[in-house]
């Protein structure tokens, strides 16, 4: 430790020069903008190597955790082919029409870049346009949903997730299907505040909030978040303090869901509704 | 020179970099800046940091001035830093002892020496920065040589008007 000091003392000359220099060019490459484009141009390639790099690092050390929640949810969706299997076979004399395309379609993709600590978080993912992705498609993962795909290029998508403050969703509570929205505060990362929730309705710690399948974007009942805390914070309505269900810091794999019937529905709507 | 006759002559190259120098246009070739002159004639005694913070701040407010905000900074700040050395290679040993850097000033062949290395890295550090490429090097060369004779040009003037009589 003492050398180190003694170190530092001979050289604070040459050590101070160089952390004036990097302020100076810091600087420049903040406030002009030839220079800045210049180094974001090269910082790209670097930095888009070393992130890959680390990436596939960390994906590494979190393979177990990785194969458990896929485990849990391949469980899931074998009960739930069971179900529908067990339904066919009552009904398979019955005259039901069977749909030949399915409702919603699941498409896998994996985040390559996101923010948490800023009120306007965004998530990129590595599908886009040529994977079959259209903007406002909703994006989950097998914990709960993250956001809807904002903006897209070939091979990349923009997603808002449910943490910035301009992301609201339609969310109901589960065991009374009473619905509000949901929206961040912009303040801490894993929890998020359901509002317009009449005052009258009982909701208690613990109660799972899914989203209400209304805004055709999200399909019902997926998990959202599990209520924090109740607040009656005006004299209406409730604010409700939900724990969101996806940790935001750890996604890695998500899926965005296709619905298939959206213009369909939206179409025969606008006819309709806004006549 | 005491304290009182350099906070003068940095008073005035500085004012005379922003109000006039700056607004002389000779061309892309010709990078004019004899504010760095304040630098070379800071007393002998100044050095470690309090050195390094003049330069680094006086390229910055000619930076604010310019509106290239931290590329003078880099510069003067490398100016600066070398100074130490640059002293000492280019004086004798007795001179470096005279603690008063003023009389050092009134030899031209050292002040000559002195200003035309300090001008020249002064000017490679401003010119590759600005450029921020090694792409088209020949032409940084050529604002490198130019801005350096046209530099020591004001900078000579300046001296022999204000400096040398003092």
């Amino acid at each position: 430790m003492k050398e180190i000091i003694k170190l530092i003392l001979k050289y604070h000359f040459t050590i101070i020069f160089i952390l004036l220099e990097i302020v100076s060019f810091s600087l420049i490459i903040r406030h002009n903008e030839y220079q800045r484009a210049i180094f974001s141009e090269s910082a790209a390639t670097l930095f888009g190597n070393i992130s890959s790099t680390i990436t596939s690092i960390k994906d590494y050390f979190r393979l177990k955790e990785m194969n458990e929640s896929l485990a849990k949810e391949n469980i899931l969706l074998k009960n739930r082919l069971e179900k529908y299997e067990l339904s066919r076979d009552t009904i398979i004399h019955g005259t039901i029409i069977q749909d030949s395309i399915p409702v919603y379609e699941y498409i896998g993709a994996k985040q390559v870049n996101a923010t948490y600590n800023r009120t306007k978080n965004y998530i990129t993912l590595n599908r886009g346009r040529k994977s079959g992705l259209q903007k406002e498609m909703a994006v989950c993962t097998p914990e709960g949903i993250v956001g809807l795909i904002q903006d897209l290029s070939d091979h990349f998508a923009v997603v808002i997730p449910l943490i910035n403050v301009d992301a609201r969703i339609s969310a109901k509570i589960k065991k009374n299907n009473y619905y509000g929205s949901l929206q961040w505060d912009g303040n801490d990362y894993s929890y998020s505040y359901l509002n317009d929730i009449p005052y009258h309705v009982e909701v208690n710690a613990g109660d799972t909030i899914v989203t209400s399948g209304l805004s055709k974007i999200f399909p019902e009942g997926i998990v959202v978040g599990y209520v924090e805390s109740v607040d009656k914070e005006t004299a209406n309505f409730l604010k409700i303090k939900v724990k969101l269900a996806v940790d935001f810091k750890r996604i890695n794999h998500v899926y965005v869901i296709l619905n298939n019937n959206k213009n369909e529905q939206t179409s025969l709507e606008a006819i309709n509704y806004y006549e | 020179m005491n304290n009182i006759s350099y906070f003068i002559h940095l008073l005035i190259l500085s004012l005379l970099q922003i109000v006039i120098v700056d607004n002389i246009h000779l061309g892309s070739y010709f990078y004019l800046n004899i504010y760095i002159l304040a630098l070379y004639i800071l007393p002998y005694k100044m050095k470690g940091i309090p050195l390094l913070l003049s330069g680094f701040f006086l390229g910055l407010v000619m930076d604010l001035a310019d509106n290239t905000v931290g590329i003078h900074a880099a510069a003067s700040t490398f100016i600066v830093y070398i100074r130490p050395r640059l002293l000492q290679l280019t004086s004798t040993r007795e001179e470096i002892d005279d603690t008063h850097g003023g009389q050092g000033l009134t030899d031209v062949r050292w002040f000559l020496k002195y200003t035309f290395v300090s001008t020249l890295l002064f000017n490679v550090v401003l010119i590759l920065t600005e450029a921020f490429t090694f792409n088209d090097i020949l032409i940084s060369i050529i604002r490198i040589i130019l801005s350096t004779f046209i530099s020591m040009l004001f900078m000579l003037l300046y001296y022999f008007i204000g400096i040398k009589k003092v």
